[in-house]
């Protein structure tokens, strides 16, 4: 079983995003890490290969630093990866999803694995664009999977319940969250990753070059939301103050 | 509340990826295989991650229902045991005894450490004392006990104690009463002693609990000189590592201790019905009665003392990044020169900023202390060349006793602080850094008090090799001060540390003098000031060392880069530390000079009023 994972680093969940000079979202000095919703699919891959045999590719699309994420998923027991480094050029879900799936068209694969999202641009298009261009089915938001005899048996969150879904390989799958316990690389693991082959090209070595890939969307403008207003501390006696706090509620804020 | 776990990496990644060596270390034989500096942050960022994620939770279940006996057993939070075996079957703990199977070198492993400590201080000596014992019998147990016991231990199954106080026998470790009587079995000992105070010396997170104990055969030597080293396992097993039934060791009671709650702190009765069994670690004793425990005991107990003085930076770190935090969110008090306007966050005030940079360049020395020292230990144990391991390991001697007395004397006072920024939330339990203070007492007195390591300084280290080694020492040091010399803007920095230079080089030649006119009661009188002063000059040092570094780096990268801020903070701190501590280094000297008898003139019915 071959089974492709594909992943992007993030910025890290508990970082502090600002904007720099030209309102673009300031990347320098914030820690990245591994998009929380790969990891989902890292480690579902990971336990799909220990039921059985195979072999697990991570594959991103980036700039050099995202190695690191890379190297954590060979750490968790990935055993090879792929980075693409298209250079400095913008980059949108179309032109991500063009450089994934020309590289993957040229692997042998049985499943694709992707988060179903992002965290930082949430636009969870990416794995079901890759599949598109493949050609291959795609089951959105999985909450489980069971592979057997060249068929997957997908269960995917729908509005008020889960939905199970039959579908031949090869086939993607986006994960989300509760699919299941990302484990934590051990020392041993961070260890043997150093070993493992990590295949570094450039946009032109898998067949493409800028303008084949030149982003379709423009990101016009960023801004932070709004700062917090103060709370406020409704004086007096506890019914008096309950009174008061009501009829602020309704009257100033209007949700009640 | 417990603390929460909030500690950055940057520093340590300033120690480690641009302050000292580790390139050089990753390069010796025992490490080139297994790691590169590639691999370092992704080894901090994970080692943070399982402490942030799996350990940091258990500290406050911790603190709320410390280790307590049950019928006979300790029973801890069942947090921990989970966190316990994350920590060993991951390879965090014990196995980094395993040489082969790519132990990490000492100076990556103490960042690794720094946040397991500052994650749970109380959970940390689980798996720091199996390491401690299991060690010893690395180091000095035949074939048998190191198949029998290490495997074990660094998986996670059994852990480990060191079994040394005893109710009558605490700093005098040459009284102990515990008692060794030969069987007909060579090397197999009957145990019959009480021992207290033993970390981790009952608890249900491991099948079995192997003691390595320090008992006198019948017939040896008095003092510490008859002492012998025996592995005494709370269960027997057999040679395949299954346990067969009781070894007669009980747990009496643990004790109720004002921090550390969840750190088991037992009275173990050993022998009570006259059928506990040890291992003899190494040879019984001479025919003089001379045994060899206590100089196995003291390879442990260098480790121990350095990962004390680890300890006490952790918690040091953690409460300063919380108060650090709190002052940035609490809001109190106006501008003194304009009272009109609004209210300020704390973090504005000058008394606040000074508590604050207190701690953070406090942290920073010390840390930097101990770090250069785990970079040492990687040198004494690695470097292919012999006369680097050995002025290595004269350096660790040296440098030891500094880190486990200064580090665990600052951090009481360091923590006050941080309450102290809280106001009066500090003060109250639901506050995070109240634990850290009850927290960090225990490291001045455990592993050798505070005084023993400064009489250690002053009478073995500063005496070694007829003074060589402490030479040798000195100079070193005043070679990293001269190097500032040609540095503008630290001639500050540079004329005060030359002149505490010198100032301890007069404290050291008027000890001299105290002991050539025979006023050996003035050594110990002075000894703990003494290594504080040590510590403050050797600290600033190496501090300012950085800030040289870190000065560069600001004026290469310009005040816009996001990285300035930490390079600058580091030169001020280390401009705090020279200018504001350091110089106590010239008043205690001249306190010394001036041989101030008032505490022992005064008579000790004195201290009746
Ligand atoms: C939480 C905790 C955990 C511990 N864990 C362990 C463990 O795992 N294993 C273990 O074996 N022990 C352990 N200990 C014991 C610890 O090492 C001892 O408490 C320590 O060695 C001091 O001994 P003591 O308490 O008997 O104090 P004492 O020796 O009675 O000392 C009291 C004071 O007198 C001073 N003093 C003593 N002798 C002299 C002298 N000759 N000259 C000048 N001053 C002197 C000391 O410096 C100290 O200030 C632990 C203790 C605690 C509290
Ligand atoms: C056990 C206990 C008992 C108490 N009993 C009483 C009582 O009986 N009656 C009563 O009225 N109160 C009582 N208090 C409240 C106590 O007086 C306050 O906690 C104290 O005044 C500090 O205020 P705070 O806690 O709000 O700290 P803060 O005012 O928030 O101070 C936090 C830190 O900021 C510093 N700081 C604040 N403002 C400035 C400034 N302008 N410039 C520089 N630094 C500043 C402080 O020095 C402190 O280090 C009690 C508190 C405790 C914990």
């Amino acid at each position: 079983m071959k089974i492709l994972v594909c992943l992007k680093q993030t910025f890290d969940t508990e970082a502090k995003i600002t904007l720099d000079s030209n309102g673009k979202i300031e990347s320098k000095g914030v820690s990245m890490i591994m998009n929380p919703y790969d990891e989902f699919a890292v480690e579902e891959a990971l336990r799909i290969k220990e039921k059985g045999e195979g072999e697990v590719t991570v594959i991103s699309v980036g700039g050099q630093q995202t190695q690191d994420a890379l190297r954590q998923a060979l750490a968790m027991g990935a055993d090879k990866a792929v980075l693409v480094d298209p250079g400095e050029i913008e980059l949108d879900e179309f032109s991500t999803a063009t450089v994934l799936a020309k590289t993957i068209g040229g692997m042998e694969y049985d499943i694709i694995l992707g988060g179903f999202r992002a965290i930082d641009d949430g636009s969870a298009q990416v794995v079901g664009r890759v599949a598109e261009l493949l050609n291959i089915p795609v089951v959105n938001v999985v909450t489980k999977l069971e592979i057997e005899g060249g068929k997957a048996l997908a269960t995917r969150e729908v509005e008020g319940g889960s939905e199970v879904i039959e579908v031949a390989l090869p086939a993607a799958f986006t994960a989300q969250k509760g699919l299941n316990e990302p484990r934590y690389p051990s020392m041993k693991g961070i260890m043997k990753a150093k070993k493992k082959p990590m295949d570094k090209k450039t946009l032109a070595d898998v067949g493409l070059d800028e303008n084949q890939i030149a982003a379709k969307v423009k990101a016009l403008s960023f801004s932070l939301p709004e700062a917090r207003q103060a709370g406020k501390v409704i004086p007096g006696e506890a019914a008096e103050a309950a009174k008061e706090l009501a009829r602020l509620l309704r009257e100033e804020a209007k949700v009640i | 509340m417990a603390a929460n776990f909030l500690m950055p990496t940057r520093d340590q990644k300033f120690i480690l990826k641009e302050w000292l060596p580790l390139e050089q270390v990753l390069s010796y034989e025992a490490f080139s295989e297994a790691y590169s500096m590639d691999d370092v942050d992704m080894i901090l960022e994970q080692a943070h991650k399982m402490c942030r994620e799996i350990i940091a939770p258990t500290n406050e279940e911790g603190d709320k229902n410390p280790a307590h006996l049950v019928d006979g057993k300790v029973i801890l939070p069942e947090s921990f045991k989970e966190a316990y075996d994350f920590v060993q079957e991951n390879g965090w703990g014990t196995s980094n005894l395993d040489t082969e199977g790519g132990a990490l070198p000492e100076l990556l492993l103490t960042a690794v450490n720094e946040f397991i400590l500052g994650a749970n201080p109380a959970f940390a000596p689980y798996v720091g004392a199996t390491t401690g014992s299991a060690k010893l019998i690395q180091t000095f147990g035949n074939d048998w006990q190191k198949g029998l016991f290490l495997p074990k231990m660094m998986e996670g199954a059994w852990s480990g104690t060191m079994c040394l106080t005893e109710p009558n026998a605490g700093s005098d470790v040459g009284d102990i009463t515990t008692k060794a009587f030969p069987t007909e079995t060579p090397g197999v000992y009957k145990i019959k002693g009480t021992k207290c105070f033993i970390t981790a010396g009952d608890h249900n997170l491991t099948e079995n609990i192997i003691h390595l104990l320090l008992a006198r055969i019948e017939g040896a030597a008095q003092g510490t000189k008859g002492i012998s080293l025996f592995i005494v396992p709370k269960y027997r097993v057999d040679d395949n590592g299954n346990i067969t039934g009781s070894n007669d060791v009980t747990c009496v009671g643990v004790e109720h201790k004002m921090g550390l709650k969840a750190s088991a702190t037992a009275m173990l009765s050993f022998g009570d019905n006259n059928d506990c069994l040890g291992y003899l670690v190494g040879d019984p004793p001479d025919e003089n009665g001379k045994a060899q425990g206590m100089a196995q005991m003291f390879q442990m107990m260098n480790g121990a003392r350095y990962e004390t003085g680890l300890m006490a930076l952790a918690v040091a770190a953690v409460a300063y990044h919380n108060a650090a935090q709190y002052a940035r969110e609490r809001i109190q008090g106006r501008p003194l020169t304009n009272p009109k306007s609004d209210r300020l966050q704390i973090i504005k005030h000058a008394d606040v900023r000074r508590m604050l940079m207190n701690m953070k360049a406090h942290n920073e020395a010390v840390r930097a202390m101990i770090y250069k020292t785990g970079f040492m230990m990687d040198v004494q144990h690695h470097d292919p060349d012999e006369g680097k391991r050995k002025m290595a390991a004269a350096y660790v001697d040296v440098t030891t006793p500094l880190i486990k007395a200064y580090a665990s004397d600052v951090v009481w006072p360091l923590t006050g602080e941080a309450i102290q920024v809280y106001g009066g939330y500090g003060f109250s339990e639901e506050y995070p850094v109240a634990q850290s203070a009850r927290d960090c007492k225990i490291y001045s007195i455990w592993e050798g008090t505070n005084y023993i390591q400064a009489l250690d300084l002053i009478g073995r280290k500063w005496t070694m090799k007829n003074g060589e080694v402490f030479k040798a020492w000195m100079k070193d040091l005043k070679q990293t001060i001269e190097s500032f010399g040609d540095k503008p803007e630290f001639a500050k920095e540079y004329a005060i540390l030359s002149e505490a230079y010198k100032a301890y080089r007069g404290i050291q030649q008027k000890t001299m003098e105290f002991y050539m006119q025979q006023k050996f009661d003035l050594l110990p009188l002075f000894a703990t000031r003494i290594l504080h002063c040590t510590a403050k000059l050797y600290c600033g040092t190496l501090i300012v060392d950085q800030a040289v570094l870190a000065a560069g780096k600001m004026s290469e990268l310009g005040a816009d880069h996001f990285d300035y801020a930490f390079y600058r903070g580091k030169v001020e701190a280390a401009r705090y530390y020279v200018r504001n501590i350091v110089p106590e280094v010239m008043c205690t000297a001249g306190i010394i000079a001036d041989a101030d008898t008032s505490v022992l003139d005064a008579p000790e019915e004195a201290f009746n009023f």
